[in-house]
């Protein structure tokens, strides 16, 4: 049994913040779970599918976010209690849906949970989905610590049903995958829910009428009522258990903040020993502000510290909240990032909060933890080779990049890439042959390839390319093929197929046979739906560099249309690869050319699979058995075919 | 002997529009190679000093350092080169009827050379569809069938790079006036590389006024005739001026003002006409489609013609004063106006590294005043 259903009395377990949000929604009693992967935010839905047998869940990796919403809005619709998960890139994906959804207003308490990530560790832009919160005029609530992860779960469905609307919940890279000691409380003991979709009430019945988010020409029918939800939220949350205060009654400076940058706060705030002078205005309502609650907070001081990452959503709200105020608290001093003493861009720290507090507070500060750091830096260079970010030994991204770079270079038009998004938007470093020229969104790849390709008629005639991997095949880029079909834009977009959402950790997909429940499923066959769509289609496995390549070529020169080359090999990481040799492979020293004219160190110069090596001593290229995934593939670009391979019995 | 200097073949002759696709640089390694009769860099090699440069017939050609290997002498500014003597020929009795773009001269000598064992192998060019495909030849018989000129530029020589990669050697070729070039930097081995010594035994050059660029020769024609069905490709010695295009039973005929912006840029500053720097070099004789003109220029291409007319596999004929004066002054010309071209592009006697030839002074002069236009012109 999972210990994410420990029934035991009060126990304490060491959860991830995102297993904390999975406990919090399980004692809650959550039914519906939808998401789509994206790194902070994959472990919840992956935790709900190992408890969804026991607790009676149903949980999908949904196509993308805003399919992930609408399943769970569904749920919602008919009573129970959901939750979509995604990360902040998502929320975009989803935000039409939920623009119609906060104002249709839901039923069973339903969660929208972002994972936000504060620089950019793990995504394309560090984008901020806080501010969405006030677009579609939704509550927000960002957990403090790991318990407050669980608990506030709970208080989130109840908001959620009180107000009867989305709630959005936020955290955190630092919060989703850091980990801390949680208290459980206990699980609802009836899992048997039952869900039915009443719509025989009248139009704007909120429990019984249909649900819908127009009312033509008539926005005080419907927005009217939404902004009473809001106001509502905010009288709840004057007295949120989850806001609170530590410090002294009037202090010198006011700290306010949330979510991890709370744990920085108070760690400086201990540190310099300012716990006297200092106060620490911990909020987790952070849309809407409650105004009562913090003008109090705002009257005890002259000057207040806004400590959160990324955009100033928080120092923004507080202040027009202090300027309406000004009569009652009087004028104060603010201090954050539109001061310009704490940065605007990446994540921040303690030392950072360290670094301001000993500023604006004149206690000085030696930061004893920067020689640790300096020295650790030194000895890591020392052990570590430097090293670009590269693909995986025996990644087939590597092998369809070699094809693709080599045909647009031997084509000769300057054609290039369109990227998109996936382990493969390593396309734009040498990893990739530096074959990637555009990068945004989603499916935006194919999307610009089909803009390109429409400009023929002022005289562009290098060929497009654009690739695509084939969870985001599903997730977006289908319309963009589509587009391009209908307009005949000659583009040829190459999907990456190596079977499954592999950057996240293989979460399935529509293409995948087996579900997040471990369920056969129906496999979406993307070489079909190419056909059917009316695409002139060919596939290839990326690891047959030669017939890889001829075929790309023709499409390039194949001036018709639409053009989709599958390129199909799993993930080296897959679960059916991972630690399985296919071929020993060896390097013979006495053919290879190392460094002569000739080669000039191909393999390990230019193809970069880190299973190979240079001995500079004997100047010649060798296999580390330990990296190399057995792959082969760099047997057929050896000059010398010094590379050889025996398969594995 | 070549000027090697940091900086790249890509630059130098890729990017600059002189690459004729002559495959001298292809094989050699993985980073050049040949696409539809383009050639292209894959990726940056970072060697101050490689094969692919030195070969290139395009980028630092010492015409003087080439001569006085060959010949022994200094380049000078005779129209036709260095050579030996001047004939009228076509293949002999030896050689049954075949598919030869003219009197056959280039077949039947290379015929003879494979059956005599003078060479090993020939490296020739056939075609596939319109796309010219060199290969190694081994078989005499099968020299027959890589007859006729594919007037497109060729990768000939990446066929005889990897020959020589497999471990030929003692090759024969046909090869155009570029290719001759870059034979002939091969044959001098300036890399010092013992493994990389002179791989031929035999090399006939074709003479050439300029080649067609294949990727917009095979779109234009697309739009004319099915590919599939050419037979034969000619252009008629002077007064012609044409291109025909011979399908099963039918032909088409091209004025050559049509064809002639298919011409790369970089054949406009190549001052060869004639090959001069291979063992034999064969042309079409003026007013004859049926006969060849040869010019016997090295004494190991003496010896082999000479054998090949004894045994009556090719029969050579006194070349008429008329006819040679002619040549004389079409090859002249070309001299010229290559020269001239390349001097106001900076690529004659230009930067290190970039420029296209090195000549003297003297010689420059000399051929300037020798080129003149007022005659009647060949193709
Ligand atoms: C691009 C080109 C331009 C030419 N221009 C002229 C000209 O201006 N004046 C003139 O007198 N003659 C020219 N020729 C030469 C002429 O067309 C004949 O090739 C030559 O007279 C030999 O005739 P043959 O009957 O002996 O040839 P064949 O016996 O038919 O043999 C022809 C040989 O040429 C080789 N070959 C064919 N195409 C190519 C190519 N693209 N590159 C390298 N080798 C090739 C084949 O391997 C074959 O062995 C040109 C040839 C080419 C390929
Ligand atoms: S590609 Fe082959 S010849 Fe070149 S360094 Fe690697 S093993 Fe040696
Ligand atoms: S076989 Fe070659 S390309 Fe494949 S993992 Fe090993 S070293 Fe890398
Ligand atoms: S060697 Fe020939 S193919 Fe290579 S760059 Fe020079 S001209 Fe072009
Ligand atoms: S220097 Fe040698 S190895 Fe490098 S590109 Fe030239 S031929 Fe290839």
């Amino acid at each position: 049994m999972s210990y994410l259903i420990d029934e035991g009395k009060n126990v304490q377990h060491l959860l991830m913040g995102n297993e904390a949000i999975v406990r919090g929604a399980l004692e809650a009693g959550i039914n519906v779970a939808a998401g789509y992967p994206g790194t902070p935010s994959s472990e919840i839905i992956e935790s709900f599918s190992q408890v969804a047998k026991e607790r009676n869940l149903y949980v999908e990796w949904s196509t993308n976010e805003k399919v992930a919403v609408e399943v769970a809005a569904a749920a919602s619709f008919a009573g129970l209690r959901s939750m979509c998960v995604m990360k902040q890139n998502g929320v975009n994906v989803a935000s039409d849906f939920l623009l119609h959804l906060a104002s249709s207003g839901t039923r069973g308490g339903m969660l929208l949970v972002s994972c936000d990530d504060p620089g950019a560790l793990s995504s394309v832009n560090e984008g901020e989905s806080r501010l969405f919160a006030q677009l579609l005029e939704i509550p927000l609530l960002e957990p403090g610590d790991f318990q407050e992860a669980k608990d506030i779960i709970k208080w989130a469905y109840e908001l959620s049903e009180e107000i009867r609307n989305i709630v959005m919940i936020r955290s955190v890279t630092r919060m989703s995958h850091a980990s801390g000691n949680v208290t459980y409380g206990p699980l609802p003991s009836d899992t048997a829910a039952r869900a039915k979709f009443n719509y025989h009430g009248p139009l704007l019945d909120p429990e019984n009428g249909p649900v819908i988010s127009m009312i033509l020409a008539a926005p005080e029918l419907q927005h009217g009522p939404q902004q009473e939800k809001m106001k509502k939220a905010a009288a709840i949350f004057e007295t949120c258990p989850f806001n609170t205060y530590t410090g002294p009654e009037a202090p010198e400076l006011l700290i306010i903040t949330s979510s991890a940058c709370s744990l920085y706060s108070r760690e400086a705030v201990k540190i310099l020993g300012l716990g006297k002078r200092v106060g620490i205005l911990k909020l987790a309502t952070t849309w809407p502000l409650p105004p009562v609650f913090l003008k109090k907070h705002l009257a005890a001081t002259e000057r207040i510290l806004i400590v959160e990452e990324v955009a100033p959503t928080l120092e923004d709200h507080v202040k027009v909240l202090a300027a309406e105020s000004v009569q009652e608290i009087g004028p104060k001093l603010f201090y954050g990032k539109k001061s310009g003493h704490l940065p605007s861009v990446g994540e921040l720290n303690p030392d950072l909060v360290l670094a301001v507090l000993s500023r604006l507070c004149a206690v000085p500060y030696e930061a004893a933890a920067g020689v640790f750091a300096t020295e650790a830096k030194a000895l890591m260079e020392k052990l570590a080779p430097p090293r670009g970010m590269i693909f995986c030994p025996g990644c087939p991204h590597r092998a369809s990049y070699w094809s693709i770079h080599n045909a647009l270079q031997l084509d000769g038009r300057g054609g290039f890439v369109c990227g998109d998004i996936g382990c493969y938007v390593m396309g734009i470093l040498p990893a990739g042959f530096s074959t990637v020229k555009t990068l945004h969104a989603m499916g935006s790849g194919s999307g610009i390839a089909s803009g390109f390709g429409k400009l023929r008629q002022f005289g562009m005639d290098q060929p497009i390319v654009s690739v695509c991997g084939d969870s985001t095949f599903f997730h977006a880029a289908m319309p963009a093929l589509a587009n391009a079909i209908h307009h005949r834009s000659p583009f040829t977009m190459v999907i990456l197929d190596n079977r499954g959402t592999a950057m996240t950790g293989f979460q399935p997909h529509p293409g995948s046979p087996i579900n997040v429940l471990g369920e056969t499923v129906p496999a979406l066959d993307i070489e079909k739906i190419c056909r059917a769509m009316g695409a002139k289609v060919e596939a290839s496995d990326p690891f047959d560099l030669e017939k890889t390549r001829e075929k790309l070529g023709h499409l390039l020169e194949y001036a018709e249309g639409a053009k989709v080359l599958i390129l199909k090999q799993a993930c080296a990481l897959s679960p059916e690869k991972r630690g399985r040799k296919k071929y020993e492979v060896t390097v013979d020293e006495t053919l290879c050319r190392g460094e002569d004219c000739g080669c000039n160190r191909l393999c390990t110069r230019i193809f970069g699979c880190p299973g190979l090596a240079w001995d500079g001593e004997k100047k010649v290229s060798h296999i580390d058995d330990i990296i190399c995934a057995g792959c082969g593939v760099c047997v057929d670009i050896c000059p010398a075919g010094a590379i050889l391979k025996k398969e594995v019995a | 002997m070549k000027q090697f200097v940091p900086g790249d073949l890509d630059a130098a002759v890729i990017q600059e529009g002189l690459c004729i696709g002559c495959g001298a640089c292809i094989h050699l390694c993985p980073y050049f190679q040949s696409y539809r009769g383009k050639t292209a860099r894959l990726f940056p090699c970072t060697l101050k000093e490689g094969r692919c440069f030195a070969y290139c017939p395009k980028v630092e050609v010492d015409l003087d350092g080439i001569s006085r290997f060959l010949f022994g002498k200094r380049y000078d500014s005779a129209p036709l080169g260095t050579y030996r003597s001047i004939h009228v020929s076509r293949a002999g009795e030896k050689v049954k009827k075949s598919s030869f773009q003219a009197g056959g001269t280039v077949s039947a000598l290379m015929y003879f050379a494979l059956r005599e064992k003078l060479i090993r192998g020939a490296i020739l060019t056939g075609r596939k569809e319109l796309l010219p495909t060199p290969q190694l030849v081994e078989k005499p018989a099968a020299v027959f069938r890589h007859g006729l000129s594919k007037y497109t530029a060729a990768p000939t020589l990446a066929a005889l790079n990897e020959a020589i990669e497999k471990g030929c050697d003692n090759l024969g070729i046909v090869v155009t006036p570029c290719q001759a070039t870059a034979v002939a930097q091969m044959r001098m081995n300036p890399m010092g590389n013992p493994s990389f010594e002179d791989p031929t035994a035999l090399v006939i050059g074709l003479f050439c006024t300029w080649a067609l660029d294949f990727r917009r020769f095979e779109a234009f024609l697309a739009q004319e005739v099915p590919l599939k069905e050419i037979v034969r490709i000619d252009i008629p010695p002077p007064p012609a001026s044409v291109l025909e295009v011979y399908l099963q039973d039918e032909k088409l005929v091209f004025p050559l003002d049509k064809i002639r912006p298919l011409v790369p840029d970089t054949c406009g500053y190549c001052p060869d006409m004639t090959a001069e720097f291979a063992d034999l070099s064969v042309g079409v004789l003026e007013g004859r489609g049926d006969m060849n003109t040869i010019i016997i220029r090295t004494e190991r291409g003496e010896r082999i013609a000479r054998e090949a007319e004894r045994q009556g596999y090719i029969i050579l004929e006194e070349m008429p004063q008329e006819n040679r004066e002619h040549l004389e002054w079409a090859a002249a010309n070309k001299k010229r106006r290559g020269l001239l071209r390349s001097r106001e592009a900076g690529k004659l006697n230009g930067e290190e590294g970039k420029t296209y030839m090195r000549l003297s002074a003297e010689v420059i002069d000399e051929i300037l005043i020798n080129g003149k236009e007022d005659a009647p012109c060949h193709t």
